[in-house]
């Protein structure tokens, strides 16, 4: 070593330090915001690369949800002898965001993983790779409700100006899928077992939310209590009432899941950002 | 980029080591790492792995530095280091400047993209400025020499094609230093002889070169320097001549061991009984 002209080096690459929560979710966010082109190239790429090989290719985000909802319609109908006045609205409020959900939730469980030849190639940041999932799923939603148009269509007299706030139910929504993405693409880095995990997990989640039924139906005892603590009970009532039930969203319970999805958001990225630099080694 | 003038340190790694964990590594599901959990702190089996362990050099820039060895002894895992890709376990690394890792080309690549979006895929993932990335992209289309496949999804490319575009993205950024990993040997004639020339280039332009090989006549021709490296140590730096002589010697060593060893083996079944 030859003194003074080391002054010019970076500084140095050393074993990480322990960190304290906050200040390594905030270089996570930091990661997201200085990242923004990266992420979206890797939206546009993800957009280009679902349904490339078929038919009706970005038209499927509009069809896929009228389909589903027209498979709840019939199942539902046929199993229960309770009559809900226009029961396709009232399901589909529920059934588009749960696709975006569900979808977002799987993709973005895969996107480290799936990216692991170029972890062990480029150092950047990961944490752009569940979020550019969850950006990509969220377009995808907004493609899918032109069949939330078509669905109206049918129902013209229950459109209300409330329906205008869904982006505010959405945004919720949005938050919340962002801090499961990012925590649960890190855990599937290490164990590939969460990933078939989630894919039961998220069906179990969408029958033990009121999508196909509302609260209203469950009464008022413990059940209730139980599952209203879901955070897709205030989501899926407040998106029924926007659209379905032309009246205003569950405000206090919106409340709630965004206080939960923000500290659900930091501690996400804290444990990413932890254990980030071990990717390389593992994947 | 004053800064970066020949004879200043490009490249200062001090007693690093590099540890992989042998609980958690490839494709592990939770039944797999259950056993090695259970057992923590316990008996028997070594938990981890030195890969690389007091591993000190300095690079200089205008230098170009040849990494030799046997498969298995560290060269890949310490390129991962230089680039930042593998967190030291201890020990420190200091760079200064623009790295670029050439590791195995096209690896990053969207197949359904074309090759153009591609380039401005990857000059976002190696986080280079988009209106830099929009002024090289005529000059890396220009040497990749892919013609109207530009524009064609990446699907579509050979495998030397593919190369070609991987280079030409690695080496138009003007890294201060450049990382090299087993691959001056793609392509075809041509564009062999042009990568070479590109690499010489990039050299002459003070720009510090870590090369992974294992053809030795590209150390002699490349390099100026060479290092030897076998179970995570370096054994021998210096002239590349020497060096590669010194490796030549020790596989040749090792060769006869074998030989003898397995001689051995052979004749003794046949003694005792």
């Amino acid at each position: 070593m030859t003194g003074p002209t080391t002054e010019a080096l970076a500084p140095p690459l050393v074993k990480a330090a322990r960190r304290s929560l906050l200040s390594l979710a905030l270089e996570g966010f930091r990661d997201i915001v200085q990242r923004q082109r990266l992420i979206r190239y890797l939206v546009g790429a993800d957009l280009k690369r679902t349904h490339v090989d078929t038919l009706f290719g970005q038209l499927w985000w509009i069809f896929d949800p009228l389909l589903q909802m027209a498979v709840y319609y019939v199942l539902v109908s046929f199993i229960s002898t309770r009559q809900i006045p226009d029961y396709a609205l009232f399901l589909f409020a529920a059934v588009l965001p749960w696709k975006w959900f569900a979808t977002t939730v799987n993709d973005a469980t895969m996107s480290v993983v799936n990216r692991q030849s170029l972890i062990r190639q480029i150092q950047f940041p990961k944490v752009v790779l569940p979020t550019a999932a969850v950006v990509a799923g969220t377009l995808s939603f907004m493609i899918g409700l032109i069949a939330l148009g078509i669905v109206y269509l049918f129902f013209l007299d229950r459109l209300s100006p409330w329906v205008l706030l869904l982006p505010v139910v959405a945004a919720v929504q949005f938050v919340f899928t962002l801090a499961l993405a990012i925590a649960l693409s890190a855990c599937n880095a290490f164990y590939r077992d969460v990933q078939n995990v989630m894919r039961h997990i998220v069906r179990l989640w969408f029958y033990l939310s009121p999508g196909l039924y509302s609260l209203d139906h469950i009464g008022h005892g413990t059940a209730r209590t139980i599952l209203s603590l879901n955070p897709f009970a205030p989501l899926f009532e407040s998106y029924r009432a926007i659209t379905w039930g032309m009246g205003p969203p569950q405000w206090l319970g919106l409340l709630w899941v965004l206080a939960l999805s923000v500290l659900l958001l930091i501690l996400a990225l804290a444990l990413f950002k932890r254990v980030e630099p071990a990717f390389a080694r593992i994947l | 980029m004053g800064a970066t003038a020949a004879g200043q340190p490009a490249i200062v790694v001090r007693d690093l080591g590099i540890r992989y964990n042998l609980r958690l590594t490839r494709r592990t599901t939770i039944k797999s790492s259950l056993p090695g959990l259970l057992r923590r702190g316990g008996d028997g089996a070594p938990k981890h792995f030195w890969a690389l362990r007091h591993v000190g050099f300095r690079l200089d820039h205008g230098e170009s530095l040849a990494i030799i060895g046997p498969n298995g002894a560290g060269k890949s895992t310490l390129l991962l280091a230089l680039a930042g890709i593998l967190e030291p376990s201890e020990g420190e690394i200091q760079t200064q400047g623009r790295v670029s890792t050439l590791l195995t080309l096209g690896a990053g690549f969207e197949l359904e993209l074309s090759g153009r979006d591609n380039i401005d895929l990857a000059g976002a993932f190696l986080g280079v400025d988009h209106r830099e990335m929009a002024a090289l992209t005529p000059s890396i289309i220009e040497f990749a020499d892919i013609g109207a496949f530009i524009d064609a999804p990446v699907k579509t490319y050979s495998t030397g094609m593919k190369a070609r575009l991987g280079f030409a993205i690695a080496t138009a950024i003007t890294p201060d230093i450049l990382l090299l990993d087993e691959v001056l040997g793609t392509g075809d004639q041509t564009f062999r002889a042009r990568s070479q020339a590109r690499i010489r280039e990039l050299i002459g332009r003070a720009k510090a070169i870590v090369l992974v090989t294992h053809d030795l006549a590209y150390v002699t021709e490349f390099c100026n320097r060479a290092m030897l490296v076998e179970r995570g140590q370096i054994i021998r730096e210096g002239e590349p001549g020497e060096v590669t002589e010194l490796y030549r010697q020790r596989v040749t060593e090792r060769k006869l061991l074998a030989e003898t060893e397995g001689q051995r083996f052979a004749e003794a079944p046949a003694a005792a009984g």
